[in-house]
């Protein structure tokens, strides 16, 4: 699916990330770790398009990612970045519906049957058919990001790239968000999701990149990344593991130390 | 819903009809449609009309509905609701370019294309400040053009200051609050070519702005061109201002509250939007040019202060009262 070839990620002029190299498979869940400001964003730019590598290349079926057109590349990566607040009143029928600005020329102002379908099933995936019409910015966080991943689904992408998808929800909601995430793995999607809770990381993930001190420190299954050491390395802290009833490996910051 | 999206064009329609009534002598409207039947008759009511008030409706549509169409997009482009067409330096560039012909004589018949191109060369320099890697910052988009304007209008009062015969004070502030007294048809045709192609610009720019509803980095993530729709709406509402200004001079507030307005009426999509924003602007200049000719005839007042003291009443009622009461 996509390919990250020795690449060199600099951002406003500083080298932040060096010698990243992984392939992402199709159907593959794979969540990015790492501490603020360690280069997440940037990577998952990078891969989206948006910037190009200092050095290295990422690849998209063999093609750079910044070399191709800017719509054909959203018919293939659809990025959902999170920093950004809605001042539009837009409604969320529509909202979903400009997903597919893609798929359509300029001189067309009306979907196509295909338009009409893809949105149909992104809402069904979704479950956001309540709320179709109500105005996007009455909606709580849930329902937004409920209706941002609407949106991208919409695009019909193969590759989903999420920066911190589950911020500001509720541990229920979030759940629900990464399962419908992980759903759509099964029909050959690829995610990949910087997310910033570990365990939640883990319980959805296939498989965890940890990046830290300017590199990817490793890729690997949940299982692995858990009881590895690199994960202190990264975030710089004590971490301390547990396992649940049912043998997963959990993982917390050791208790603070007041002087 | 679909209903409000008719009340534009109809607004125009029926600001139209009054234009061409209404004047200096009032026509009956059984002659005006007469008239309008007969192009090729040779009676006073058919002078009146197809010689100087059909054109001055002409302009006065061009004149709204550009300025609207410029405002709605660079609103939708910078997601700024204060954004008016003048905030990217054209009415001042303009404004400097008059002024200066008329401090050197020129004639008034060259003040339209001066006047287009000054407004053209002070937005261009307003972009080129505005530029951060292929695209354009919004911030400094807005900081370089009201700089720039600042500038210009300093530069204005400064000729206008040295120059102390009364016929430039009395030409160029007809420019600075705007006036479409004496346009007509060779003005029209000056105009109409650089704001038609304005126009079809900003057809083509209506995907891009509705795109661009949701966050510039969304955006860019559903395959919007980022940088090549700034300029694409820059350049688009750059072509519109200048023909605008190059008509009527500073005509304030229709690009800046036409675009709330039919956002009230129609709605935030682009596609009804932009034609919503267009036919409603024609329709308030159309009738704040009847008033102004007609008022205290045979004099007139100039178009820009009727707009004020017209427009923005309606703009308080409609918009501001209905926002409270949410």
């Amino acid at each position: 699916m996509i390919r990250a070839h020795e690449v060199v990620l600099q951002r406003g002029g500083r080298r932040v990330l060096d010698g990243i190299d992984f392939e992402l498979r199709s159907g593959e869940f794979v969540a990015l770790l790492g501490p603020n400001g360690v280069g997440k964003t940037t990577l998952l730019r990078a891969c989206a398009g948006f910037d190009i590598p200092a050095a290295g290349t990422i690849d998209l079926e063999g093609t750079p990612v910044h070399r191709l057109a800017v719509a054909q590349r959203a018919r293939h990566i659809a990025m959902l970045s999170s920093d950004e607040i809605l001042a539009d009143e837009l409604r969320v029928r529509d909202v979903v519906a400009i997903g597919r600005f893609p798929h359509r020329p300029w001189w067309k102002f009306s979907p196509t049957e295909e338009d009409e379908r893809a949105i149909a099933n992104a809402v069904t995936a979704t479950h956001i058919e309540a709320y179709l019409d109500r105005i996007f910015t009455h909606l709580s966080s849930g329902e937004q990001q409920r209706v941002w991943i609407a949106m991208a689904l919409a695009q019909g992408a193969p590759l989903l790239l999420l920066d911190e998808p589950t911020t500001h929800l509720d541990v229920r909601v979030a759940h629900n968000v990464l399962g419908l995430l992980r759903e759509r793995t099964k029909m050959g999607t690829s995610v990949l999701c910087v997310l910033h809770d570990i365990n939640e990381a883990a319980a959805v993930a296939d498989r965890i990149m940890l990046l830290g001190c300017g590199r990817m420190l490793a890729l690997a299954p949940p299982v692995e990344i858990l009881a590895s050491p690199l994960l202190d390395e990264a975030y710089g802290i004590a971490m301390h593991r547990a396992r649940t009833a049912d043998g997963r490996i959990i993982v917390v910051p050791a208790p603070y130390h007041p002087e | 819903m679909f209903y409000r999206r008719l009340l534009p064009p109809l607004a125009a329609l029926l600001a139209a009809g009054v234009g061409l009534a209404v004047g200096g002598d009032a026509l009956p409207f059984s002659q005006v449609v007469h008239a309008l039947a007969n192009p090729h008759a040779r009676d006073v009511a058919h002078t009146i009309l197809w010689q100087l008030r059909m054109p001055r409706v002409l302009c006065a549509a061009l004149v709204g509905s550009a300025l609207a169409l410029a405002g709605v997009q660079l609103q939708g482009m910078l997601r700024n609701p204060l954004v008016d067409p003048y905030l990217i330096g054209t009415s001042a560039g303009a404004a400097v370019a008059i002024a200066v012909a008329l401090a050197f004589g020129i004639g008034l018949s060259f003040l339209p294309a001066l006047g287009f191109l000054g407004g053209l060369g002070a937005s261009l320099f307003v972009a080129a400040l505005a530029r951060r890697g292929g695209g354009i910052d919004a911030t400094r988009l807005i900081l370089a053009g009201v700089a720039i304007s600042a500038l210009l209008a300093a530069s204005v009062a400064l000729l206008s200051v040295l120059a102390r015969s009364i016929s430039f004070q009395l030409t160029l502030q007809a420019w600075l609050v705007g006036s479409l007294a004496g346009r007509g048809w060779s003005d029209l045709r000056f105009a109409v070519p650089y704001a038609a192609v304005g126009a079809i610009v900003a057809i083509g720019n209506i995907r891009a702005l509705d795109a661009l509803r949701i966050g510039d980095v969304r955006a860019r993530g559903i395959g919007l061109d980022i940088e090549r729709a700034q300029w694409s709406i820059l350049g688009s509402a750059t072509l519109l201002t200048a023909a605008a200004v190059s008509l009527a001079g500073m005509v304030g507030f229709v690009g800046l509250i036409v675009p709330h307005l039919a956002r009230r009426i129609v709605g935030s999509d682009a596609r009804a939007l932009l034609p919503a924003s267009a036919f409603l602007g024609a329709a308030m200049a159309i009738a704040a040019d009847a008033i102004a000719r007609s008022i205290i005839a045979p004099r007139e007042l100039p178009l820009g202060i009727v707009l004020a003291f017209a427009g923005i009443p309606i703009f308080i009622i409609i918009y501001l009262r209905r926002e409270q009461r949410r």
